[in-house]
């Protein structure tokens, strides 16, 4: 059995978004209440929120960005860049908690105490940029592991797979021109689902071209597409690229019972996706994975989910 | 959405003496494939095509085995051995819809844009249209792509917009197309959010039919009808 870190903090609710909004404190709850009633919480180890310091924050966001995001979140407006990006007084403490967490997360992969982690944290990244926050998203989690990661161990390449079932817009952006983070994500077609980005043909800038690898999915399919894209855009490529870690955006909203989708994936289909992300960090990176909650909004689906996620982890 | 603020203004011209190579060299430097002709007044009396020069073109020069005697022949065509004279041009004041079903009409791929005194002041390609297209549509930002099918009847998209601004949701573009069946109307909205649930909800409450996204397309037309039927 893998020694598999959960980092989970009550804290991480205090950032609220309204009492109609999608991206609730409630996701949380039902993630470790699935973990715990799945009987896994003994087997893990159990990692507390901590506040990231800011240094590591801006090698993703630029510092106006972060100076403008704390002082909205001080003056009390319940919203930030759109309409999308509900919050309150605690949001801006909340996401440092998040990248906090993270960060602690890293060292103790990096450095052997972990083999690999699952982190439930909220907010969620992947939609944030360098200057802007969109999509739910405030600071991009992980993309400021990875540069951690980067920065201080010899780690020449970080391989991210995203399965939110929305592009991961601010992680491909950061990360376009760069040749040491390949990026992969598979997601709803950007035509029918936001945020319009991660076409077939975005695959990289400069340097960085050949190490973005977008694979979108039509509505209405499920994981014999998954599979399909997978085996035939991700796995080759992380033969080929051999990242020595991999970091997860884990997005749970491609469920059937999601309504943020229109793609069917069932319960057993984000098993085998998760499954087949392990099977490569055994291959390449000595087992070494963090995944990273994203999106995922289906109440009743994310206990059964987070739970089988971590069991995966575990084995 | 007038051809004057979508169109190319600083458009490259070529004199009808030059020759084919050296207006080929040009396009390709300039990645452009169409080169109107212009007089020393500037007034359009033609327009040469990338397409028109490779077809003035022997297969032979291509393979690299044509004689001296044949590349000679060659070197002395010039632009008005090949280029279409009087072509079709469009105003600076036709609209973007002009020109799309002028382009489509005419088969061409860029229109040269003439003033009413004949004079040249810009060309409008495809490519400008696309872009114009793109900003039209509203893909250039982040959003979420619904279809509604709606009864054709007046009042209907109110509702849609209604239902909308109560969730707080800013608009991206609205297209009304028409269906395969003649009594309803697909609207497309596109919405600035990634947040569609509640607003997917409401609008199923209020008696629409959210379309499957895998049955439609966008250009869907009443059955057995086609556009620009002579």
């Amino acid at each position: 059995m893998k020694k598999t870190g959960f980092l989970y903090d009550e804290r991480y609710q205090l950032h609220t978004t309204g009492n109609y909004h999608p991206e609730a404190p409630d996701r949380l709850s039902r993630v470790y209440e699935g973990i715990k009633q799945a009987g896994l919480l003994p087997k893990l180890v159990l990692i507390n929120a901590s506040r990231a310091d800011m240094k590591w924050i801006e090698m993703v966001h630029d510092r106006e960005y972060i100076q403008r995001f704390e002082a909205a979140c001080r003056s009390g407006v319940n919203m930030f860049d759109s309409p999308d990006n509900q919050m309150c007084p605690e949001t801006y403490e909340t996401a440092l908690l998040a990248v906090g967490g993270i960060l602690d997360v890293v060292r103790q992969v990096m450095d052997g105490t972990l083999d690999n982690a699952f982190c439930a944290v909220r907010p969620p990244g992947h939609h944030a940029e360098a200057n802007k926050a969109m999509g739910f998203c405030y600071f991009n989690n992980i993309a400021i592991a990875a540069r951690y990661m980067q920065k201080e161990w010899p780690i020449q390449r970080v391989g991210i797979v995203d399965f939110d079932v929305h592009h991961g817009n601010g992680t491909q952006h950061i990360f376009e021109g760069d040749p040491t983070v390949f990026y992969y994500s598979i997601h709803q077609h950007p035509s029918f689902a936001y945020p319009g980005t991660g076409r077939e043909f975005e695959s990289g800038k400069d340097f960085g071209h050949g190490y973005t690898k977008n694979s979108p999915v039509l509505p209405g399919q499920g994981d014999e597409e998954y599979k399909r894209l997978m085996k035939k855009d991700l796995f080759p490529a992380f033969d080929e690229f051999k990242p020595q870690a991999i970091l997860v955006s884990t997005g749970f909203d491609a469920h059937r019972d999601d309504e943020m989708s229109d793609i069917k994936l069932s319960t057993e289909g984000f098993s085998w996706i998760m499954q087949k992300i392990v099977e490569l960090a055994d291959r390449h990176s000595d087992g070494k994975i963090i995944s990273i909650l994203e999106g995922g909004y289906s109440l009743r689906r994310l206990p059964e989910l987070a739970a089988n996620h971590v069991e995966i982890l575990l084995k | 959405m007038f051809v004057s603020r979508s169109m190319t203004r600083r458009v490259i011209t070529v004199d009808q003496a030059i020759s084919i190579f050296e207006a080929q060299e040009l396009m390709a430097k300039n990645d452009i494939r169409h080169l109107p002709v212009v007089d020393k007044n500037q007034r359009l009396i033609g327009i040469v095509t990338d397409r028109d020069i490779r077809s003035a073109l022997p297969y032979s020069f291509y393979k690299d085995s044509s004689s001296t005697e044949e590349n000679e022949k060659l070197s002395a065509l010039k632009v008005n051995d090949v280029m279409t004279e009087n072509p079709i041009s469009i105003s600076p004041t036709s609209t973007i819809q002009d020109a799309l079903l002028m382009i489509q009409d005419s088969k061409v791929g860029a229109l040269p844009v003439v003033d009413d005194s004949g004079f040249l002041t810009g060309i409008i390609s495809v490519r400008d249209l696309l872009r114009a297209f793109i900003n039209v549509l509203g893909i250039g930002e982040p959003g979420t792509l619904l279809c509604i099918l709606v009864e054709e009847k007046v009042g209907q998209l109110k509702k849609i917009v209604d239902a909308v601004t109560e969730e707080n949701i800013s608009f991206g573009s609205v297209l009304v197309a028409r269906y395969w069946d003649r009594d309803k109307r697909a609207v497309f909205i596109y919405l600035l959010t990634l947040n569609v649930v509640h607003v997917k909800e409401k609008l199923q409450d209020l008696g629409f039919e959210l379309l499957d996204p895998m049955k439609w397309y966008l250009d869907q037309l009443p059955q057995n009808e086609s556009p620009f039927e002579s």
